[in-house]
């Protein structure tokens, strides 16, 4: 039998083989990595859905290969593994033969729970036998009728059943994308592009091909500016008692082996500000005409890699500790650059994180990920004189910007969702830095010794700021 | 020349042609309709459909009275005027086609009798008994039909042998009957004559009866036969027949390739049907036919000749009145500029044997020879309290399911009443419904549709009446 790529899940269709862990006459384990593929945003270890001996090696590095195409041809010697392969060929559902067993399984085509339907990505209807998408006479006849492709249409109810409903939604769909100058999912802008002067007429040039990544951030960013109407809202918060506090902080946190960063705490900020103003957690809806709000809170961090910029998401930041926060961050960043997340790891997010203060800079306008509506850019925290109480103090200020999707969040909003993450950050409870051994009595006390720190002369009445943060 | 003018003509009267010619006039065209026959409603009604179902109601009283004994009510044996049921059949005939002639004329549908003939694209000549008429239509739809094919070896011109049409005639009850050839029509009327009294020889070419039906199936029916014919020989060619006193020698070679030369007092030959185009005039015009002799046509019922449509049995496929109906609708809805195709349509099927056999959809066998992924689930009409009621347990309700999304693909039935319940299965596949609705639609007690019902609990390994190993869960217990 053949082991073949299988799906990798939403929009991954295809990859490059990097790494052959195998080789011909090798006995492997089910689940035993064969190759690893690099697609868009990860490189993914395929595993093999049996085990068995390899016979050949279908692919070499370098190939870029696509869902459904077989990697190795396997033999099952002993009786034991025959029968699962026997019925894992039976029961494959596409004429692909596409093993069931796969490392990320995607939704199904199709599902009862799958209403409204939204078009993010082409969507197209298959059918092992070959049979049209089920709907009923009425709605086939209007489909007819309207010159509309039904194998197009995602249908919602059961069996993957098309609706009225459904059909409407298409249409909406449609009509919005005819409206809004942008090309259909799944159908290419037909514009191409101009072709580039021959740079090496003035100086010497060197080219290397686009990368997966490198492309797939091309094609997400100009998708996200050319569809979202961006504002970006800027403004600066007062860091200077969040620092004190988080470096007080921070030698706790290394016992624990983990670095208590100022995008940790940030992420615990933007919770408090997006609870506060739930749409800045929301997806727009065209097709359905909705805005769907989430009820959970899994931020995106933006990670500077070799290759590129990829965002891995942190879930349930409302949920957690600074502490995990940290540890997790650490954990996720680093994979990241390894470039060991998993497709997974990239999904779901519903608010994200730039954080380019390591870097430098003031201002920038962060892009919106879509089908997120709002995205929070850092950046770097510097000394400037300030006017406090009549007094010039040096204060530690930080330069935020929020971009926000204009056509679910109206600009006075826009302000008060960044002057309350401004707040949260300036007010930061020093007991949410503070771990649980630190708690008590303790944790009181270092706070108070917090507060006397000489370095900041005007703790003591931020202190006052602190406990009403801490309602 | 003084030609007719009319928007559209409709060659032909049998239920794709009135039908066309009904839907047109109701959509406001002027329609005239050509039928040869005096009587409308061509072969379904005069030769077809309507007086086998008859003679078949006629005969399934005549077994149910013999049978009637172990329920405790005993009759003589049954005494048949063949020209008494002969009239009864030909009454019900009149007056089905005296309302075909109603309804055209209510609808203001010009019907004329005598045969068409295409001068060209634009006009139909009609013979008629007052002479030629001219007529100039915009559209024509040709829905002539087909007729019972007699392979010119057999057509001896002697009365012995007999066509399904003859045969519906019912003359006389042969002691001897052969009938050449076990597809449906063989065997509804097969059932006929053998309840009435003949002895039977069915001899098919293929190696089995009703080879269009899945064979778990046709097993019911195949088992009747076995019961009620004197024999079933499959894998058998008659090579010849010739007329021999008042009996017809026939010769034919066995499936183990020996030869067999027997006497028969009657032949019927149903080994097929052949469109009706000759003598129409195609050549005058762009229609096209094929290597079969059918009329080539689109999925929108469109010839090679664009003002012409044909429907029905002239273009092949299956020859069912059904079927044609449905071309009919669509032939006129293009016309007429709607946007109209016969693409994923269900035809279902029906075999008005004892029991009936009737299926829609996708078959198993279809299946395993495309090798499209399907489960199965079969519901036997023992465990049905129905069937029981009137002693006929030997029946079958299965379903063909895709497995990925349990949709309904097929659906199969084999038992009394089979072609009334095949309904509701077509529904449910043409509505995309999935073994979950079929489950969840509650089914009156105590009746043969619970049948639908209980197969598709079986596939969840629920059917109150029988017990199945669990095949799947049902959506809840996935939920759960």
């Amino acid at each position: 039998m053949d082991i073949r790529v299988p799906r990798l899940g939403e929009g991954a269709e295809s990859g490059s083989v990097i790494n052959i862990l195998v080789k011909e006459g090798d006995k492997v384990q089910k689940d035993q990595t064969l190759i690893e593929l690099e697609n868009e945003k990860a490189i993914a270890p395929i595993p093999s859905t049996e085990a068995g001996v390899i016979t050949k090696i279908l692919v070499k590095v370098g190939d870029k290969i696509s869902v459904g195409q077989p990697i190795v041809s396997l033999s099952q010697d002993g009786a034991a593994a025959a029968p699962q392969a026997e019925k894992s060929q039976a029961s494959s559902p596409a004429p692909s033969g596409a093993p069931q067993q796969s490392p990320s399984p995607a939704a199904p085509s199709y599902s009862a729970a799958q209403a409204p339907a939204s078009y993010g990505a082409p969507y197209q209807y298959q059918s092992a036998g070959g049979f049209a998408p089920p709907a009923s006479p009425t709605v086939r006849k209007m489909a007819v009728d309207l010159g509309i492709d039904l194998t197009r249409v995602k249908g919602s109810e059961g069996g993957g059943r098309i609706s009225m409903n459904d059909l409407k939604a298409y249409i909406l769909y449609l009509q919005g994308v005819a409206f809004s100058g942008q090309p259909a999912a799944g159908i290419q802008a037909p514009k191409a592009a101009a072709p580039l002067a021959d740079f090496s007429k003035w100086g010497p040039i060197s080219k290397k091909p686009v990368s997966p990544l490198r492309k797939k951030i091309a094609e997400k960013m100009h998708e996200s500016w050319s569809t979202i109407p961006h504002v970006t809202q800027n403004d600066e918060v007062d860091i200077t008692d969040l620092m004190a506090a988080s470096k007080h902080y921070a030698p706790a946190y290394e016992a624990h082996n983990v670095r208590l960063t100022l995008t940790a705490i940030v992420l615990k900020a933007c919770v408090q500000a997006l609870k506060k103003y739930p749409q800045f957690n929301s997806s727009y809806d065209e097709a359905a005409g909705e805005i769907v709000v989430k009820e959970y809170y899994h931020i995106g961090v933006a990670v500077d890699t070799e290759q590129g910029l990829i965002v891995p998401v942190l879930r349930d930041v409302d949920k957690k500790s600074l502490l995990e926060i940290s540890r997790e961050l650490g954990d996720l960043a680093e994979k990241t650059r390894q470039r060991k997340v998993s497709a997974d790891d990239l999904r779901g997010g519903t608010f994200t994180v730039s954080n380019l203060g390591g870097i430098g800079g003031t201002h920038f306008t962060p892009i919106i990920n879509k089908p997120e509506v709002a995205i929070l850019g850092v950046s770097r925290g510097s000394y400037r004189a300030v006017v406090r109480d009549k007094k010039i103090e040096q204060r530690l200020i930080m330069p935020i910007s929020v971009s926000y999707d204009h056509r679910v969040i109206d600009g006075a909003d826009g302000a008060r969702f960044t002057r309350e993450l401004s707040t949260a950050l300036e007010s930061f409870p020093s007991a949410a830095m503070a771990l649980d051994k630190d708690k008590g009595s303790k944790g009181a006390k270092t706070a108070a010794k917090a507060a006397e720190s000489p370095k900041s002369k005007t703790n003591f009445k931020k202190s006052k700021v602190l406990v009403k943060g801490k309602r | 020349m003084n030609a007719i003018k009319t928007d559209i003509v409709v060659l032909g009267a049998g239920p794709g042609g009135y039908a066309a010619a009904f839907y047109a006039a109701d959509k406001g065209k002027k329609v005239i309709l050509i039928e040869k026959e005096t009587r409308l409603g061509g072969v379904c009604l005069n030769w077809g459909c309507i007086p086998s179902k008859a003679l078949l109601h006629a005969s399934h009283l005549i077994k149910d009275a013999r049978e009637s004994e172990i329920r405790g009510i005993t009759f003589g044996e049954a005494k048949i005027n063949l020209d008494k049921m002969r009239a009864w059949k030909e009454s019900i005939i009149e007056k089905l086609a005296g309302g075909i002639r109603g309804l055209a004329a209510r609808r203001n549908v010009e019907v004329i009798t005598g045969r068409g003939y295409f001068e060209d694209s634009r006009t139909l000549r009609v013979e008629t008994s007052e002479g030629q008429k001219f007529i100039q239509y915009e559209k024509a739809i040709i829905a002539t039909g087909s007729k019972a094919a007699l392979p010119s070896a057999f057509d001896l011109g002697n009365p012995r042998i007999m066509t399904s049409t003859e045969a519906l005639d019912i003359r006389d009850i042969p002691e001897k009957l052969l009938i050449v050839g076990g597809g449906y029509i063989g065997m509804e009327l097969g059932t006929v004559y053998s309840i009435l009294g003949s002895k039977i020889v069915m001899v098919e070419a293929l190696p089995a009866i009703l080879a269009g039906a899945d064979p778990d199936l046709a097993r019911p029916v195949i088992k009747f036969a076995e019961e009620n014919f004197q024999e079933i020989r499959t894998g058998t060619k008659v090579k010849s027949m010739s007329t021999h006193k008042k009996n017809i020698k026939v010769v034919m070679t066995l499936a183990n390739g020996e030869q067999k030369e027997e006497f028969y007092d009657k032949v019927l030959v149903c080994v097929g049907r052949v469109p009706n185009c000759e003598d129409l005039g195609l050549e005058n015009t762009k229609v096209k036919t094929n290597e079969k002799g059918f009329i080539i046509a689109n999925e929108k019922q469109q010839t090679d000749d664009s003002m012409i449509c044909a429907i029905g049995d002239v273009v092949g496929g299956a020859l069912l009145a059904h079927k044609a109906t449905r071309e009919a609708r669509i032939a006129v809805e293009v016309i007429t500029g709607e946007n109209s195709s016969f693409k994923d349509v269900i035809i279902p099927a029906v075999v008005f044997t004892d029991p009936e056999l009737a299926w829609c959809g996708l078959t198993e066998q279809e299946a395993r020879a495309k090798n499209i992924p399907i489960e199965v689930v079969r519901f036997p009409w023992s465990a049905s309290g129905r069937a029981l009621t009137f002693d006929r347990p030997d029946g079958v309700t299965k379903l063909i399911i895709e497995p990925e999304t349990e949709r309904i693909l097929g659906v199969g039935i084999c038992g009394r009443g089979a072609g009334e319940l095949i309904a509701e299965g077509a529904v449910a596949i043409e509505m995309g419904a999935t073994v979950t609705d079929l489950a969840q639609t509650v089914h009156p007690h105590p009746t043969l549709s619970e049948t639908l019902m209980e197969s598709a609990e079986m596939f969840f390994g629920h059917a109150t009446h029988a017990y199945a190993r669990s095949k799947r869960k049902t959506p809840e217990e996935v939920h759960a």
